[in-house]
């Protein structure tokens, strides 16, 4: 739609926060962001969106956008060139690379970049800087659902689609606040709720959702594989196993049937504190059931046994047989616009584009070709092994693309020393943030509403951003800075004169995306697996078989949390988002209606240990871990368990990761911020 | 150009779009006084009389293209007033005379209607939509983004929120069930608009939509004093 008379335009594109994916117009006006108005042919979001979408314009033309280069000198950021900036930038990289080995340098990809753009950040790594340290926040989020279900299944993604939710007849949430985190999602859940569908929440935490459940079981933080053995044995007992399934679809069986048959309901109730008659319950409910899809986010991840959580979902779904078909599977709900996509693309350490693993020297050979250049086949480090390799002074260099390692990850005091051990640390950002604030050099990047590209969302499907208006200042999109840095690094095959272009070549190189170019997606709703131009895409993933063939059955055991509460720490710190604001914030708390609604850092404490320590609703109180304290206001509630308290990361002025612990599952190296030991003293 | 009686080709002409609620966002940027052309469903045509009565948009520049819903999208709207005054395109279909779901609230005991809203509200998510999606919706201040009537950060709002917005509109909703539509929780808000209107007919016989009519909600003093024998204790 334009006119002439004033330059109107409404760009269809896709929003930056969660994984949902959900498509909308952005209004312009004369070069300005004036509004959001939905699109109603949109499949996933039908015309709808959650607060955060409806205000996603608000942030773009903030004032605090970064709109020049920025290096330090003297210990301040100083305004520089663009020319200065990424010679001074490969230079640093260079001399470091000579001195130290490509393997003292490190890239951070990023969820909040597209697809086309982390292809371009691995492929810098790996091919000019002959690295496979690339890694990004999806280690801190779904690292553990990409080792679990490629164990599993062959495949860590949704297994099926997020309109499917609206056809089911049961679902299964556990670790996921949907109505706050995925709105959307939660909204086509919603849906199947007023169809008559039968919801079972299991979540320590009381959640909008939870509160709409017909069962809700608040399970103690990190007691997640108990409860679900349970239900598994429950299923076992009562005769309700899909048995054609096991038998035609999964090996292993018999290794899950010892190890869950030690879970007696008494056992999972004084482990997990579930009831046993609820659990039942739920269980007979899901094995029964014509469509039942589970979902499941962080609750489940972000766990020192977070892998192993993970296969115990996998065992569960595989044991009833839904899977495969319409409206049943197990869905990672992801929490960011791209993390998926930054996942295909090949920002992981250990992974190609595609997930092709780098130590297969077949793979390896078919990159080599592709790029022109020999490929190290060592794994490299994951973003939570960097920091600790940075602490110990091995790690030299980190190249964050749109990443706030200085919020979201966990220890941040830890994570502090190592970043200021750094001899370079860049950042390319969007605003100015705690992470900027230890940077050596500083770029700035175009966001969303400001750059053509795509972002692959938690059902898989590759969606298009249109550029609405130009970035402010010199700022420039990743995708370009990527280029130029590689051009000053002498490499080749980074002549990219558009997105477009970029995404034939990643299409070339990942079967996944096969069948992907931006002409096509522009018309229609593809999900991958799309390996050819004439191919539909794919709603369903292991419908006929899994991807790795037969399904496998992982014994998995309960494990206690890396910390457990203690006399000096007597309870259980847990973390997550509200509605209102997202991450690290830097988006949200600069968008006035979000931030009115929820401004200030606090604390959920249950009202029977609020009572006993004498806090009332309101009150300030100090909350600390071995690793650090924070001072924030107390919300008294019900909708926290006994013994745990809530408290959102979003907030630097409180954050909440100064007490969170850094233990990592062993297989992901994901960290456990679902659980540390905390206490709690009145103000 | 297209004349009347012309076949407007691949013009679509059913844009399932609040058209009203796209030009209010853009009318304070069209400042160069030219004419604005709208496609005016009944709807969008009670909804701009609203804006013109209250001075929101100059009368005389507005073109409307008066559009007659076909009988698919009356029966999705649960329309009981779909022909504009003037029907350029398309043709002039009835509306309903009755929405399904109001009568059966209507015929529900009072507690089991509490109880149904009492659900549909705790699905709501604060998401504004129905708010920012409303064509009648243009307070500069709105009072649902103030503390005292709706706390913050809760999720759900609470039912105030709703009644507030219920009451809010009586005198402007024109029903065009934009907010039931736009509704992530599917809260069927149409219907407690239509509710509330039927309510608001009877009591002050006044119906939203029309230019000539004044709201009954509105008092015009003229040369009368303001000391009367209202409550003076505050």
């Amino acid at each position: 739609m334009e006119m002439n008379a004033m330059n109107v335009k409404h760009v269809l594109t896709t929003c930056p926060y969660c994984g949902t994916g959900c498509n909308f117009y952005l209004q312009v006006v004369e070069d300005k962001l004036i509004s959001v108005v939905p699109c109603k042919t949109d499949e996933i979001s039908r015309g709808q969106l959650c607060i955060k979408g409806y205000n996603a314009h608000a942030f773009v033309q903030h004032p605090d956008r970064l709109k020049t280069p920025l290096a330090r000198e003297h210990g301040e950021l100083r305004q520089i060139s663009w020319e200065d900036a990424l010679d001074r930038l490969a230079k640093e990289i260079r001399r470091i690379k000579e001195k130290y080995g490509p393997d003292s340098i490190a890239f951070l990809a990023s969820a909040k970049c597209t697809n086309e753009e982390n292809y371009l950040f691995q492929k810098l790594a790996r091919a000019v800087v002959h690295t496979n340290n690339v890694d990004h926040c999806a280690r801190l989020c779904h690292a553990s659902t990409v080792t679990g279900l490629l164990y599993s299944f062959g495949s860590g993604a949704m297994t099926n689609t997020i309109p499917e939710f609206g056809d089911a007849d049961f679902i299964l949430i556990t670790g996921s606040n949907t109505l706050e985190a995925h709105p959307i999602i939660g909204s086509h859940m919603l849906r199947a709720l007023d169809k008559g569908a039968k919801i079972v929440v299991v979540d320590p935490r009381d959640t909008p959702l939870s509160r709409l459940a017909h069962i809700r079981l608040s399970q103690k933080p990190g007691s997640d594989i108990a409860w679900i053995n349970g239900m598994i044995k429950v299923i076992i007992d009562e005769g309700l196993v899909n048995e054609e399934f096991v038998r035609t679809r999964t090996s292993e069986f018999d290794k899950l049937k010892e190890v869950v048959m030690g879970y007696t309901l008494e056992m999972v109730e004084s482990i997990a504190g579930v009831k046993g008659k609820d659990l039942s319950k739920a269980a007979r409910l899901y094995a029964k059931a014509d469509r039942a899809m589970v979902a499941y986010a962080m609750g489940v991840t972000q766990h020192s046994n977070g892998t192993d959580i993970v296969m115990a979902l996998a065992n569960l779904a595989m044991v009833t047989g839904h899977l495969g078909k319409e409206s049943t599977g197990l869905n990672p709900l992801r929490g960011q616009c791209n993390v998926q996509g930054s996942c295909d693309s090949g920002g992981l350490p250990n992974l190609f584009p595609g997930y092709q693993r780098v130590d297969d020297e077949q793979v390896r050979a078919k990159f080599e070709q592709a790029w022109g250049v020999e490929l190290p086949e060592k794994p490299g480090l994951t973003l939570t092994c960097a920091i600790k390799e940075a602490a110990l002074g091995k790690l030299k260099a980190m190249i964050v693309f749109g990443e706030n390692v200085m919020l979201s990850d966990p220890d941040l005091t830890h994570v502090e020393e190592a970043l200021k051990e750094l001899e370079l640390l860049a950042v390319v950002d969007i605003f100015p943030t705690e992470t900027t604030k230890l940077a050596h050099i500083v770029l700035p990047a175009a966001c969303y509403a400001e750059k053509d590209g795509t972002f692959t969302n938690t059902d898989r499907a590759v969606r298009l951003l249109r550029k609405a208006v130009d970035p402010p200042g010199e700022a420039m999109p990743d995708w370009k800075i990527a280029c130029e840095l590689a051009k000053r690094l002498g490499a080749k095959g980074f002549d990219f004169s558009s997105p477009a272009e970029i995404m034939d070549e990643m299409a070339k190189v990942t079967p996944i995306y096969g069948g992907i170019d931006h002409g096509r997606i522009d018309r229609e709703l593809i999900r991958w697996p799309c390996p050819t131009k004439e191919h539909k895409g794919t709603r369903i993933l292991h419908a006929q078989k899994f991807t790795k063939g037969l399904g496998t059955f992982a014994p998995v055991h309960h494990s206690p949390p890396a910390e457990s509460p203690s006399e000096e720490y007597p309870f259980i710190l847990t973390t997550g988002r509200n509605l209102f604001q997202y991450h690290t914030g830097t988006m949200t708390r600069r968008s006035p209606k979000l931030e009115r609604e929820a401004p200030e850092p606090y604390a959920e404490v249950n009202n029977g240990d609020a009572k006993r320590l004498g806090i009332s609703e309101g009150d300030r109180i100090m909350v600390s871990s071995k690793r650090g304290s924070i001072t924030l206001l107390a919300r008294v509630t019900e909708r926290i368990i006994p013994g745990s308290v809530f408290i959102p990361f979003h907030y630097a002025e409180a954050a909440a990761n100064r007490l969170t612990n850094a233990a990592l599952d062993p297989v992901s190296k994901i960290p456990e911020l679902k659980v540390c030991a905390a206490r709690i003293q009145k103000g | 150009m297209i004349s009347k009686g012309e076949d407007p080709g691949d013009v679509r002409t059913d844009v399932p779009y609040q058209l009203i609620t796209i030009l209010s966002n853009l009318y304070p940027w069209m400042t160069d006084g030219k004419k604005i052309a709208v496609v005016t469903r009944k709807c969008d045509e009670k909804a701009l009389a609203e804006f013109f009565k209250r001075g929101y948009f100059a009368r005389d520049r507005v073109i409307q293209i008066g559009l007659a819903c076909n009988r698919e999208q009356i029966r999705q709207c649960r329309c009981s007033d779909p022909v504009p005054s003037v029907v350029d395109i398309g043709e002039p279909h009835g509306g309903l005379d009755t929405d399904a779901l109001s009568e059966k609230l209507m015929a529900m005991s009072s507690e089991e209607r509490l109880r149904f809203w009492e659900y549909q509200f705790r699905k709501c998510n604060k998401c504004f939509a129905c708010t920012t999606n409303c064509p009648v919706c243009f307070c500069d201040e709105c009072v649902l983004e103030e503390r005292t009537f709706v706390p913050e950060r809760g999720v759900p709002p609470g039912m105030s929120f709703h009644m507030i917005r219920a009451y809010h509109l009586s005198d402007k909703c024109i029903e065009c069930g934009e907010c039931e539509r736009s509704c992530p929780a599917g809260i069927p808000l149409l219907t407690l608009r239509k509710l509330v209107a039927r309510d608001f007919k009877e009591m002050y016989g006044f119906s939203p939509g029309d230019e000539k009519t004044v709201s009954p909600l509105l008092t015009t003093l003229e040369g009368e004093s303001l000391d009367g024998d209202e409550c003076d204790e505050c």
